[in-house]
């Protein structure tokens, strides 16, 4: 079983990895790369909702505000891009520090109101400050900028643009599996109790808001460099639903699930818009229904429960035809 | 093992397949005709507030323009291969953006018009200086497009802000109406509209009383319609530059509050026929806005609206004339040039005058791509002047051209 574990992550990292290499010969590159940016985000939505348990019902806030620091950085500062997708991600960090601040000490519905109110707030004041984000207009234009590199293919910025989304799944992941993912986890599953153990519980949590809203804003900062401009759509609440219904459909508390969320969201929009048929919110929302009706633990945590229900009935039986004979040679790592 | 390995790898492939088609290759070259074929694009909502009053109905206005010009020219059309493709971009600019790049790229566009929503109408515009095509709007209302965000590439056909301010601000004071209460929705687009009216209203020898910012979106507006009597001097108008929703939970509270009846009229700022006809024409009686056109003007118009009919079951709104009119004159450009070559095209729409059935004394200004036309300061019929369905504009005033629209000297507006 461990065995097996070992040999399958690197096959599935690789088969991973491929696939990101590949999506932009597969699908058309733009929206590879709007594929990509909301994977990142999705991914590090379910830092905060499937592994610290709070459902943010604001990421928004965080994706729209990088969407904009982003943009205002390139234009105003001609950074190149991947300096201006950073620092775009540290405003975003920046912003979550009080939003998380005064959020985290509640859970549950009244957690997802009070981001959703914060990031309400947002929406106003950069529908308000229409002098710096364009108001309704958007902030248009935005450049992409490296080293004078000519980068309007957007077949080659996907390449450009990938290294980034890498290290933000990187980071998710180290985020996870770490022993402060561990704690994070903990305090999911019973906080009281990991409060008894000596975890200061509000802490992780704000922590674990901040790391997640800075990839959120790794992911809005590339998606408005990758559109050339950041618009309202970006900070509106919508934008905060549609990411919290990629995890869904992925498989809260997977990882890598809310990327395959993202990938079918994106695709499905994109292939409807062109589809004749008016009724887009009608089928995501039914797909969404299936999803949640068919495969509870969404579609990647199915996948996983199922093959690991499988290994473990094989186990079983392995170990039961091994009981009689236990002379018999183990056989060499295989599943 | 192996089979671990093997699912990994289907689910892989079965992730990426999902909707797989690859890169086109390299346009053909050569020919004055690229591609062989002339396509224009209709990318606009189709699936939310915006598709009645276009929507997949100035799909079908293209498609009528199209058949006019093959009939116009038969033999002698510069191509008879001319296709009409469109997408909806759902009022979402990152949508839009995307599929522009996909009807120019993938489906050949030559052309993209209509794109409601100013920011997608941006987006759109920006991707047609890149890609060197043409885009045409038709419905989104921000004089940008011709302003400081204007490109080579962009026309823009229809209306915008300063037209619809400068129309029903100067006209309504002309005729009588000094006194303006202004309320308007706290956004750009509203806080664009109310500048520009105070402009027309005070050139014309009007004052604005006061002007109020109300939220959006709002429901309830009854603190600013009961300080409108209380006013000093009372208002003879309000001005509202509210849309949609918005509009729609005002006017019924100006009726309920009877202002009419307290002579403080209604301008609306920008209103769509399609807005007269989905709250009932009682609602609206009496309030005067600018119309870009309207179907039952003269016969000509009448005619054509009844082809229209005959299509799409419904009337038409300026939207669907107007994108009638921008693909024909797409067309008769390409026909003038002799090549889809956009730069070319771009050179046969520079300055070109013309009359059609949306656009009378239309004129293509070199400066800022702003098609000028005659406007019309339209006032909504009570209930018992309206003789048919969709019979609900009385056009009380015709702005000349030249007038209707914001100077070229005036846009700011740099290739």
């Amino acid at each position: 079983m461990i065995l097996s574990r070992l040999a399958g992550r690197p096959v599935l990292l690789a088969a991973g990895l491929i696939t990101v290499l590949a999506l932009p010969w597969l699908i058309y590159p733009p929206v590879a790369m709007d594929v990509l940016c909301w994977a990142l985000f999705a991914v590090a939505l379910d830092v905060l909702l499937g592994f610290t348990g709070l459902l943010s019902f604001g990421h928004a806030a965080f994706w729209g505000t990088a969407a904009y620091a982003a943009g205002l950085l390139a234009i105003h500062y001609s950074l190149p891009f991947p300096l201006a997708v950073l620092g775009a991600a540290l405003a975003a960090a920046v912003l979550a520090v009080p939003i998380g601040f005064l959020s985290v000490r509640r859970t549950g519905i009244y957690f997802a109101m009070v981001t959703l109110a914060f990031a309400q707030m947002v929406y106003f004041l950069a529908n308000q400050w229409s002098g710096l984000t364009g108001g309704e207009n958007g902030l248009q234009g935005i450049p992409r900028e490296l080293f004078g590199l000519d980068l309007s293919d957007p077949f080659f910025f996907y390449y450009y643009g990938l290294p980034l989304v890498l290290v933000g799944l990187w980071a998710a992941w180290r985020i996870v599996r770490s022993p402060f993912g561990r704690v994070l986890t903990a305090i999911r599953d019973n906080p009281a109790r990991a409060r008894a153990l000596g975890y200061p519980v509000d802490r992780y949590k704000l922590l674990a808001f901040v790391l997640s809203a800075g990839l959120s804003g790794l992911a809005g900062g590339l998606y408005a460099i990758s559109h050339g401009f950041a618009s309202l759509q970006e900070v509106n609440w919508t934008t905060s639903g549609k990411v919290v219904i990629m995890v869904v459909l992925g498989g809260i508390g997977t990882l890598w699930g809310p990327g395959l969320g993202s990938l079918i969201m994106v695709q499905l929009n994109d292939f409807l818009s062109t589809a004749g048929f008016d009724g887009i919110d009608l089928v995501t929302g039914g797909v969404l229904i299936l999803i949640v009706l068919l495969f509870r633990r969404g579609m990647w945590g199915t996948v996983v429960d199922l093959l690991a229900r499988r290994a473990a009935r094989r186990a079983e039986a392995r170990a039961k035809a091994k009981a009689p004979a236990a002379e018999e040679p183990v056989p060499s790592g295989s599943a | 093992m192996r089979r671990r390995v093997l699912t990994a790898v289907a689910i892989a492939a079965a992730l990426t397949t999902t909707v797989a088609a690859c890169g086109g290759g390299p346009g053909g070259g050569g020919g004055k005709i690229t591609d062989d074929k002339i396509v224009l694009g209709v990318l606009n909502d189709q699936s939310g507030v915006y598709s009645e009053l276009s929507g997949k109905n100035s799909v079908t206005a293209v498609e009528m323009a199209v058949e006019d010009f093959k009939a116009k020219y038969g033999d002698d059309a510069i191509t008879k291969n001319i296709e009409v493709v469109t997408a909806d971009h759902q009022n979402k600019p990152d949508v839009a953006n995307t599929k522009a790049q996909e009807l120019y790229d993938r489906q050949k566009a030559d052309v993209i018009l209509d794109v409601p929503t100013s920011s997608a109408a941006l987006a759109v515009a920006g991707q047609a200086a890149a890609k060197k095509k043409l885009h045409i709007n038709v419905t989104a209302a921000t004089t940008e497009l011709t302003g400081a965000k204007c490109n080579k590439y962009t026309f823009h056909w229809a209306y915008d802000t300063y037209m619809l301010a400068n129309g029903t601000g100067t006209s309504v004071t002309e005729a009588g109406a000094k006194d303006w209460y202004i309320v308007y929705p706290d956004y750009a687009f509203g806080q664009d509209m109310q500048k520009s009216f105070t402009e027309a209203i005070q050139k014309t020898g009007g004052q604005v009383i006061t002007a109020d910012p109300t939220p959006f979106p709002n429901d309830d507006f009854s603190t600013f319609l009961l300080k409108a009597p209380t006013l000093s001097p009372t208002p003879s108008v309000i001005g509202t530059m509210h849309a949609g929703g918005d509009l729609v939970n005002l006017v019924k509270q100006y009726n309920e509050f009877g202002l009419r009846e307290k002579g403080v009229d209604l301008s609306v700022g920008l209103m769509f026929i399609t807005d007269i006809h989905s709250l009932g024409v009682e609602a609206f009686a009496g309030t005067t806005f600018t119309d870009a056109w309207y179907w039952n003007a003269d016969a000509d118009n009448r005619a054509w609206a009844d082809r229209f009919q005959a299509k799409t079951g419904t009337r038409p709104s300026f939207a669907h004339a107007g994108n009638y009119s921008a693909a024909l004159q797409y067309l008769e450009a390409a026909q003038r040039a002799g090549t889809d070559n956009a730069d070319d095209v771009v050179k046969a729409l520079e300055g070109f005058a013309f009359n059609d059935v949306f656009a009378a004394n239309g004129q293509v200004r070199a400066e800022d791509h702003r098609m000028i036309h005659d406007s019309y300061l339209a006032k909504v019929k009570s209930p018992d002047q309206v003789t048919e369905d969709w019979d609900y504009e009385e056009i009380v005033e015709t702005i000349p051209a030249a007038e209707a629209f914001r100077p070229a000297a005036e846009s700011g507006c740099q290739f």
